[in-house]
């Protein structure tokens, strides 16, 4: 039984005058706060914050978070996203007061366990990668693209050359182009192949001496490896151009590929996704940059480095783009990365990434049957479906299917997304789910194709609501409770 | 084989049967030319079992020193705040740690509403109309508002900020305007600590102001003459605030600040060696179609129920591409979790009381301070919890490293930022400590507590 009060914003229980945390006077020879400062510098009063008890905040948000599916809690097959198991050792281990409760700007004779485990991170980041210059700071993914842009920028600018323009592919995340238009760039687009590839002729088109960097993502949006990697490096490289790799599908090659080898001189990983994170609602996540060798003098400082049994912040470099954020990085995220890497060890993630790629390959043979899959009789660690048939048959549309299936118990895979295909159904199984849960997702897939129209559509049913006016909520902005 | 895998052997003969390949080389052969696969086992340690991880871990963390293991007064823009043990109870749970971004809105209520009621307490928090559900950090959250700014007009492409701002913060934006056109100020402060450097470098080309309040060294700024004097030529007024300070202080958008951005750590959020951390964002009314990041706003679904969706999208990567008003994709959902849970339960009150802790128990060690034979407080105005100590003798590295030897951080050497003051150290008081830590942080350097302790009893001393 739904508790029927869990809806209520925290302003609405709010109570004139109740109290949870109490911090009893000091017991100090001073005045009065407000005798301590300037009376111009007073507000007249607190903020208007709500007024709550102990108890009404614990039920408050432990109902709420009942009204979210989560990895611990359903399949949430979100491709593009990585949603993967978040192992519960790696949270208690980032709970240590050894580690969370350091101070970023403690002396590092003091704090030479966590730089230990930003140098080994380091170092293992840049093995996995076979680009060695690791930066550590970025705060996200996008925060990884725009940081890598900014040390490519760099690059350039030692060199005299005015390159003003970025690549990017039409399968790529938004994050690519608006990361791009960040450091000043002009985009242009390489348009995909009917194979799903980058188009190779496109590419030599657009292709010039103001081609600073080309953007890719290989595996692709579509899940698809680009058999032509190395003709597409090479023809950047012979330009003068860098690849940047974004590395959100990282999962798919650990062990297997490494984008250094195939041409990639810039990249990032998203360790919320392919290290197990957490996700966190969709934040925090962390970053990390891995760069060919000459242009790690570019990367952001601090660096960890080590002088025999001593770990150092290296604030050094004329070079450096400088920083890109304050302090050194989403360190509470890299230590659980640090502890998965642990874990599985090199031969142990080469089967994280052949066991991912298992389970799509196995979820794509039974989807296929039921929707088409328009790029691939196989696929990396993700593939996209489409319901443009079924759209145009019955009616329904990707996004019916994503809301009907929340009410088989799975969290939606992405849709209309990569842009290239039309109706996108978006799926990435990850290599933490069983064949039992593959089985039983595909199967209610089938079902969902086969039901009643009107049924769908008003999907879903067993949730607290169902489809919210998204332009209402636009057209008259609500963004904050009134009274 | 450690980890978390699933699949038995049999379930990967069913499998690769199903696929109708006989291995999963098969399949990667068909897909990966033979010229890129990596030919050999990625050289990384060893995998380990859980009891071997923790073992790792554990003494990995042993090696550091803690605001558990000693006393901490350091500040620069972290804080070692008290963290309700609600806050982690609540935050640890799997539906909002392992849960994503809410693109499917009824499998995300709970998230949905959470940074609904975040984006409320901020604005309540700050005084203004709009906050957005979060960015990464209190740098990048500076940057970004400065950005919104240079997009608010084009023709203006100077940023006038000044010394005081935290130098994090400053080389930050340094790194974004690069690559921009457009370049930054940066105003030495007066030594009284009035407006007027600043005031005088604000003209018809500037496009915002930025200023911190209480400022780096933990004092108090004229943010009402610095906003006036920028919308006087059309510039918009940047705050970098603390969040706990608005306990007492006046809030940034009844100063006149145009957006308002702050690291929130404090409000929550472990200290965890820098990040990840909080930026908080907010912004007047009219510049919402020029925020960066996400926003959760309120709307009604088909049965006519009130609920919570990401809104104003187009502004957005995943919509604009190139055209958005930032590249940020995630924001920092789980530590906005904390800070509306901190906030919750802290209420008007109980913030004002951690703000006026800070003040009285700072108060109570610059008195101290006041009557010490080697140390002096550098700035004699009024401050809020952080403030720059001096050493007569000019050894800060020992007087640290002395202070540490007897299990307090004392605080934080200057000289990195500011070679002028390699004789100075930043102090900070959070309402954690009490008289009795205030009294250890003066024995461990070296100072007589005892001696310079007065009589017991309250002074009521005016300022």
């Amino acid at each position: 039984m739904r508790n029927q009060q869990a809806t209520k914003l925290i302003f609405e229980l709010s109570r004139p005058g109740r109290r949870a945390a109490v911090l009893d006077p000091p017991d100090l020879p001073v005045p009065e706060a407000s005798d301590c400062l300037p009376a111009e510098h007073l507000a007249d009063g607190p903020p208007p914050l709500p007024e709550l008890a102990e108890g009404d905040v614990v039920r408050h948000f432990v109902n709420l978070s009942t009204q979210n599916m989560s990895v611990d809690t359903h399949f949430y097959p979100l491709g593009s996203c990585t949603m993967k198991y978040n192992p519960k050792r790696n949270e208690r281990l980032a709970s240590l007061p050894g580690f969370a409760a350091v101070h970023p700007l403690q002396d590092e004779a003091t704090t030479q366990g966590w730089l230990r485990v930003l140098y080994e991170l380091q170092q293992m980041l840049g093995e996995i990668s076979g680009l060695p210059g690791v930066s550590l700071q970025p705060a996200a993914g996008a925060h990884g693209e725009l940081t890598a842009l900014m040390v490519a920028a760099a690059h350039f600018r030692q060199r005299g050359e005015a390159r003003d323009i970025v690549l990017t592919a039409d399968s790529a995340h938004g994050t690519n182009p608006a990361s791009a238009a960040m450091v000043g760039y002009e985009t242009r687009t390489v348009v995909s192949g009917p194979d799903g590839l980058v188009d190779v002729d496109d590419l030599r088109a657009k292709l010039d001496d103001r081609v600073a960097v080309f953007m890719l993502t290989n595996p692709n949006t579509l899940g698809l490896f680009d058999s032509r990697i190395r003709e597409i490096t090479s023809m950047v490289h012979d330009r003068g151009g860098l690849i940047y790799l974004d590395g959100a599908n990282m999962n798919a090659i650990l062990g297997i590929v490494r984008p250094g080898d195939f041409g990639a001189d810039l990249m990032h990983y998203n360790p919320h996704k392919t290290f197990s994170g957490p996700h966190g609602g969709g934040g925090p996540g962390a970053g990390p940059i891995c760069v060919r060798e000459d242009l790690a003098r570019f990367l952001p400082r601090p660096i960890v480095r080590r002088d025999g049994d001593r770990y150092f912040w290296d604030e050094e470099g004329e070079d450096s783009i400088g920083r890109v954020r304050s302090f050194f990085g989403n360190q509470g995220i890299l230590l659980r990365a640090f502890a998965y890497l642990r874990t599985y060890g090199g031969d142990g993630l080469r089967q994280v990434s052949e066991d991912a790629v298992l389970g799509a390959n196995y979820l794509l043979s039974r989807v296929r049957h039921i929707l088409d899959v328009p790029h691939g009789e196989r696929c990396m660690h993700e593939f996209v479906a489409t319901a443009a048939r079924l759209k145009k048959e019955r009616g329904l549309s990707a996004m019916d299917l994503a809301k009907r299936i929340l009410d088989f118990g799975f969290h939606a895979p992405t849709v209309y997304f990569p842009l290239v295909v039309e109706e996108a159904v978006m799926i990435e199984p990850t290599e933490t789910e069983s064949k039992e849960t593959l089985d039983a997702f595909a199967e209610a897939l089938f079902r969902v194709t086969e039901e009643a129209v009107d049924l769908v559509k008003d999907a879903p049913h067993t949730t607290r609501i169902s489809r919210p006016d998204d332009v209402a909520a636009s057209r008259r902005p609500v963004i904050r409770w009134t009274p | 084989m450690t980890g978390y895998l699933f699949h038995t052997p049999e379930d990967r003969r069913e499998m690769l049967a199903a696929i109708g390949a006989a291995s999963i080389g098969e399949i990667l052969d068909a897909q990966i030319p033979a010229d890129v696969r990596f030919q050999r086992q990625l050289d990384l340690p060893k995998g380990l079992d859980e009891i071997g991880l923790e073992r790792l871990m554990r003494d990995l963390a042993a090696e550091n020193v803690s605001a558990a293991s000693h006393l901490c007064f350091l500040g620069g823009g972290a804080y070692d705040h008290f963290i309700p043990a609600v806050v982690d109870e609540i935050a640890s749970r799997g539906e909002y740690y392992t849960s994503y971004t809410p693109y499917q809105a009824e499998a995300s209520q709970g998230n949905l509403q959470v940074m609904f009621e975040y984006e409320t307490l901020i604005t309540q928090l700050t005084g203004l109309g709009v906050s957005n559900a979060s960015l990464y950090d209190g740098g990048s959250a500076m940057v970004e508002a400065v950005l919104m700014a240079l997009a608010a007009d084009s023709s203006r492409r100077r940023v006038v900020t000044t010394r005081t701002v935290h130098p994090h913060y400053r080389q930050t934006l340094d790194t974004y305007l690069c690559n921009l056109d457009a370049e930054a100020i940066v105003v030495e402060p007066a030594a009284d600590g009035s407006a007027g450097p600043i005031i005088d470098q604000i003209d018809s080309q500037t496009a915002c102001v930025v200023i911190q309040h209480p400022n780096f060294f933990g004092r108090l700024e004229d943010v009402r003459a610095i906003c006036d004097a920028a919308h006087r030529v059309g510039a918009l007024a940047i705050q970098v605030f603390d969040p706990i300070s608005l306990g007492l202080l006046k809030r940034p958008g009844d100063l006149g600040a145009d957006i308002a951005i702050a690291e929130g750590q404090c409000l929550g959020s472990p200290l965890q060696m820098g990040g990840p951390y909080l930026g908080i964002l907010a912004c007047r009314e009219e510049l919402v179609r020029r925020l960066p990041g996400r926003l959760a706003g309120q709307t009604t679904d088909r049965r006519g129920n009130r609920c919570w969706v990401l809104t104003l999208q187009t502004r957005e990567q995943h919509i604009r591409r190139a055209k958005a008003t930032s590249n940020i994709c995630s924001n920092q959902s789980l530590l906005a979790l904390r800070a509306t849970i901190y906030l919750s339960l802290l209420g008007p009150q109980g913030l004002r009381e951690t703000a006026e802790h800070c003040v009285r128990k700072t108060r109570y060690l610059r008195d101290r301070i006041d009557q010490h034979d080697r140390l002096s407080c550098v700035h004699a105005g009024p401050v809020f919890k952080e403030f720059v100590v001096r050493d007569s003798r000019g050894d800060v590295e020992g007087l640290l490293g002395q202070a540490l030897g007897q299990g307090v951080l004392a605080g934080v050497p200057l000289a990195p930022w500011y070679p002028e003051m390699e004789d100075c150290f930043l102090v900070a008081v959070t309402e954690k400590r009490s008289r009795e830590d205030i009294d250890r942080w003066l024995e461990s350097v070296g100072g007589d507590a005892a001696d310079a302790a007065p009589t017991q009893g309250r002074s009521v001393a005016a300022v």
